[in-house]
């Protein structure tokens, strides 16, 4: 594929599907400046979605190692937070509220 | 040899990137040290609320100069930081509360704040989803709102670099050096070292140890506050609500469509500990619920925790410490990201100019904490 394609290739492929975001702003945002990969989570939203980086982690890591140089498997990957799935909050109120 | 600077500001969250900002504004060169990554602290742990309903004149006019700063920030920063004035609401349940929060409107309105006591029905007018149960009404001022903290912090670090300042993740600072009781220049966990003639602490919850580097006391003790964020539903500006009951909590509907929210523990955690518990988890889903009972059909994606950066009486340290050179603005007792922006703008005119836009005495460093307020 010709330079532009590939460019237009990544304009069309979304690396977070929970946030809708492509592949050229994450690799703009590495460009930029942001290449640890919590500050990138927090300021992308990449994995702020209901899969938490499970979809997106690998790639987004894959993209700052190669726009930084870094080994990709000295990349920290980001915190997981409970409750790991979404759940709908009904399923904590017990009885007291059924 | 090192590297020299007019000024050097200590801490990446929301009150080092506001100051580091307007430093850089006035044509200072600036360096930013953050010892981990962007609003890794509390600023990044925040639930995004901005209000200007507080009790004493310093807070209430330094909250209302931050809105005026939210404002116009798209244009300042060059970035929208996704600022909505969705308005908060303290919620009263019993007379003292309404005894309280008309109290703290009249003096609220002496600096020309748009709030108001209204009614339940008013209440329900504004959240029609609300459960007005046992609801008094409501201390409502609909210019307060909500912001993104993490693009807030970028827009500021970009400024600083356009500004020509530098800014350094992974940095922390390990020694301050201090000559005839003036600051000269800190050095970092990388080896390197940086003189300044001017060092901001602005290091949120490790403001202490920060201060203690330069050999400065400052109170300012951490104390974890545990948060939720649910998944994203239509956007019905639900405003922040603020249940004013012993078992009560605040949350907001960001405009991403996102239910966030936490409550203060009865019992306080101190310390740094960012562990979360699911004893949130099941309070907060029945204190939301409570309020809105249709926030129960909604998933929630993610819980966490931060800590408030606490003083004894509540109120932050702002100014020059007894080190010359050396100067604070911690301990935000959990307003950090709404004070933020102004304080920024404060502590960066006095550092360069010697003076205050507003009357600080209330967050003056060296003040008395009096038996009273430390019981408080």
């Amino acid at each position: 594929m010709k330079g532009k394609e590939v460019e237009e290739d990544k304009k069309n492929t979304i690396v977070c599907r929970c946030e809708d975001i492509a592949w050229t702003e994450v690799e703009a945002a590495v460009t930029g400046g942001i290449t640890d990969p919590e500050e990138l989570k927090r300021f992308l939203h990449v994995g702020m979605g209901p899969c938490q980086g499970r979809t997106c982690g690998r790639l987004t890591a894959r993209i700052i190692a190669q726009k930084t140089g870094k080994d990709i498997s000295n990349l920290k990957s980001t915190g997981q937070r409970p409750p790991l799935i979404s759940v709908p909050i009904r399923e904590f109120l017990g009885d007291r509220d059924e | 040899m090192s590297k020299t600077f007019d000024a050097i500001v200590i801490g990446g969250g929301i009150i080092g990137t506001a100051a580091g900002y307007h430093l850089s504004k006035r044509g200072l060169k600036v360096l930013l040290l953050e010892k981990d990554y962007l609003a890794a602290g509390s600023t990044g742990r925040c639930i995004t609320g901005i209000r200007q309903q507080f009790s004493t004149p310093a807070t209430i006019q330094t909250a209302m100069e931050s809105v005026r700063m939210f404002r116009s920030m798209k244009e300042e920063l060059e970035l929208d930081v996704e600022w909505k004035n969705s308005g908060y609401i303290f919620l009263a349940h019993s007379e003292d509360m309404v005894e309280m929060f008309k109290k703290n409107i009249a003096i609220q309105k002496t600096f020309g704040l748009d709030v108001e006591f209204i009614s339940a029905d008013e209440c329900k007018k504004i959240v029609p989803l609300l459960d007005a149960d046992g609801l008094i009404g409501g201390a409502w001022c609909p210019s307060d709102g909500q912001a993104n903290p993490f693009l807030v912090v970028r827009g500021y670090v970009d400024g600083i670099r356009r500004n020509g300042g530098e800014v350094k993740i992974a940095s922390e600072v390990i020694r301050i050096s201090v000559e005839k009781g003036k600051v000269r220049s800190v050095s970092t966990s990388g080896g390197d070292t940086y003189s300044a003639p001017r060092i901001l602490n602005a290091a949120g919850p490790w403001a202490k140890n920060v201060g203690a580097l330069a050999g400065v006391a400052l109170e300012v003790e951490p104390d974890r506050h545990e948060a939720l964020i649910t998944e994203g539903v239509r956007y019905m500006g639900v405003p922040m609500l603020v249940d004013y009951r012993k078992d009560g909590g605040y949350f907001v509907q960001r405009v991403t469509g996102q239910f966030i929210g936490c409550f203060t523990p009865e019992k306080k955690v101190p310390g740094f500990s960012r562990e979360s518990t699911l004893e949130f988890l099941v309070e907060m889903s029945r204190r939301m619920c409570r309020l809105i009972p249709a926030i129960k059909q909604v998933a929630v994606l993610r819980q966490w925790a931060g800590s408030y950066s606490m003083t004894p009486d509540g109120s932050p340290i702002v100014g020059e410490t007894d080190v010359k050179g050396f100067y604070c603005c911690v301990g935000m007792c959990g307003h950090g990201f709404m004070l933020g922006p102004a304080l920024g703008k404060f502590i960066a005119q006095y550092m360069t100019e010697g003076s205050w836009s507003i009357p600080m005495e209330e967050f003056a460093f060296g003040r008395f904490f009096g038996e009273k307020e430390r019981m408080a």
